[in-house]
């Protein structure tokens, strides 16, 4: 059973989300009036008669909107349960997938991916192996540097695996070739939603969503975890197991947004850590609402930039600009929420 | 009375790479007892303990829990038989006390089940039977160390076992906690709860004690009833201290005498 606060907060903020969602589709270059979108809808889900608007909206809503709305929600909601989930696993609130390298690996991975292949897949594959093997980076520096869990070792050894696979991706960026995988890679690096279509979203959405479900599926044992390794087993928690799971599933989860939409920094630090301030720190309402507080967080960036400014700019910009300010505030009443 | 061994440890050895810990450890654990493993720092009451546990494995001997050994138990099987209670600690995230005591359950609901309102009432009434329901949406971090250990007792009672499990209840306690904690052991193993707890201390060993197991350099020096183990030599041998034990209204007390007098 869920609590009922817990499910007036997540059901909540899924309103929230839905009612964004909708002001995301209307607005743009092209308003679109309610009233007109809402015969729009009847006319998709029901049939009946078009007209040359309704061809119109399928362009503006299907082709172009609809694609870079799903994205938002997807990867804002991943980058947040991801981030979540790091902090849990290694018992660290300090943590992130841009942190521990998680971005940069699956960043390099995927360049390389684009090097080496035409493939689609293998992009994707290779972002995600490099991501984890990032992870795995980071935590042997931390481990080595210190045996003991410090939560300061670890972001050092994030920082260093960051670096390390930034460093290749250069490698990659300078043997690339100029005018055709370069540009390529540099701008999707630069991180954008605007480059997906429909079809891939839809395709990128599976792994996605089964990735932030298994997340939340094993989020009871997050509160275990956090105790520490021997007093989660002796409460009857297979430690090993939900840890490697937990890992695989928020690299796999972070490493396909850096896929889709470039480095997005910054969403899966500091969504975890409003939770914690507004709600508590228990995983079992943490996880899933980061997950739509993460969609809310990149979808609202995406919606205001694009109403604001006549320019595009990367959101993984816009997310850092956002962020830091936002991450200041949360250090400052960290110690509150932390213990 | 017929012993039913719950816990039986046959010629245990363990060591470390360059350091032997246990060295032919045969132990009982029976039902209804309290059990105190006294012994000084570093003489292998906390590696008996988590080998029981199977949060670390032995390379020699046995640990049977009932009628299997202990490798053939899962931790989740395991949880349902021994509640661990540990030394009281901080966590890094701030849990509310509710939350902390919940914790209890998750051995006893489905992998993927949410907690219900039975595991939810059943985190209630352990609080209630320690005493402190009061505390119940309290956040974990911001109570005393008595009160920490009081919540971690509180969510032993949760896993619905009847074997505790306790490293070192009273470190880092007030005197007046320590002794309220140990009233609440006594209290519990009065009610049927069988209780194995490492201890510094001879005295609480003394209190609080059907069997007192003393360990030192990672043997078993003596095993038996409280006030036939613990005496002069013992303390000398374990401690190197000088002490007396002296017996007032049926309590005995070990008393440390200073080796240059008192001021």
């Amino acid at each position: 059973m869920i609590s009922l606060k817990s499910f007036t907060i997540v059901g909540g903020a899924l309103a929230l989300l839905l009612l964004i969602t909708i002001i995301s589709l209307l607005w743009g270059q092209y308003p679109i009036d309610f009233h007109t979108f809402m015969g729009y809808m009847e006319f998709k889900l029901f049939g009946g008669a078009g007209n040359d608007t309704y061809t119109l909206l399928d362009n503006i809503i299907l082709q172009i909107r609809l694609p870079r709305v799903l994205l938002a929600i997807l990867i804002g909601a991943s980058l947040a349960v991801s981030g979540a989930a790091f902090q849990a696993m290694f018992v660290n609130p300090l943590v992130s997938p841009g942190i521990l390298g998680v971005l940069a690996g699956a960043a390099f991975g995927a360049a390389l991916g684009m090097l080496i292949s035409e493939q689609w897949y293998v992009v994707q594959v290779l972002a995600f192996v490099f991501g984890f093997v990032a992870v795995g980076v980071a935590v042997a520096i931390g481990g080595m540097v210190s045996n003991s869990r410090s939560t300061i070792m670890l972001v050092l050894g994030g920082v260093i695996s960051s670096s390390l696979f930034t460093a290749l991706l250069s490698v990659i960026k300078y043997v690339a070739d100029p005018y055709r995988t370069l540009p390529a890679i540099v701008y999707w690096l630069m991180g954008s939603l605007t480059m997906a279509d429909l079809h891939s979203v839809l395709l990128v959405s599976i792994p996605i969503l089964l990735s932030i479900a298994g997340m939340i599926a094993l989020s009871k044992y997050f509160d275990l975890l956090s105790l520490g390794d021997e007093e989660a087993k002796a409460l009857g928690v297979n430690v090993p197991m939900v840890r490697f799971a937990a890992i695989i599933l928020a690299t796999l989860a972070s490493s396909l947004s850096v896929v889709m939409a470039g480095m997005i920094g910054w969403v899966g630090l500091i969504i975890p850590h409003i939770i914690r301030m507004a709600f508590g720190p228990s995983h079992r309402l943490l996880i899933p609402l980061s997950a739509v507080v993460g969609a809310i967080f990149l979808l609202l960036a995406d919606t205001i930039s694009r109403l604001a400014l006549s320019v595009e700019i990367p959101i993984g910009i816009l997310t850092s600009l956002i962020g830091i300010p936002v991450f200041i505030i949360v250090l400052k009443n960290a110690r509150a929420a932390w213990n | 009375m017929e012993l039913n061994p719950i816990i039986t440890v046959n010629d245990l050895h363990f060591a470390y790479p360059k350091r032997s810990v246990l060295e032919g450890i045969d132990f009982t654990l029976n039902r209804g007892e309290v059990v105190s493993l006294l012994g000084p720092n570093g003489c292998g009451k906390s590696t008996l303990i988590r080998l029981i546990l199977k949060l670390i494995h032995a390379k020699q001997g046995e640990i049977w829990l009932e009628n299997k050994t202990i490798h053939r138990y899962s931790h989740r099987e395991i949880a349902k038989h021994i509640a661990y209670i540990p030394q009281y600690h901080n966590v890094p995230f701030n849990y509310s006390v509710l939350e902390m005591v919940m914790m209890g359950r998750v051995s006893k609901s489905g992998f993927f089940a949410a907690a219900s309102a039975n595991d939810r009432a059943t985190a209630y009434a352990s609080l209630e039977r320690i005493g402190i329901a009061d505390l119940a949406d309290r956040a974990f971090g911001h109570l005393s160390g008595g009160q920490k250990q009081m919540v971690l007792l509180a969510r032993a009672l949760t896993q619905e076992v009847n074997t505790f499990i306790m490293d070192e209840p009273v470190s880092g306690l007030d005197y007046g906690n320590q002794i309220r904690l140990l009233e609440l052991i006594n209290d519990l193993a009065r009610q049927g709860y069988t209780f194995l707890k490492t201890t510094h201390y001879p005295d609480h060993a003394l209190m609080v004690s059907s069997r007192v197991v003393v360990m030192n350099e990672g043997r078993i020096i003596a095993n038996g009833l409280p006030e036939e183990v613990i005496n002069s030599s013992m303390i000398r041998e374990v401690y190197g201290i000088e002490a007396d034990l002296i017996t007032h209204n049926t309590n005995t007390w070990c008393i440390p005498t200073f080796s240059k007098g008192a001021l």
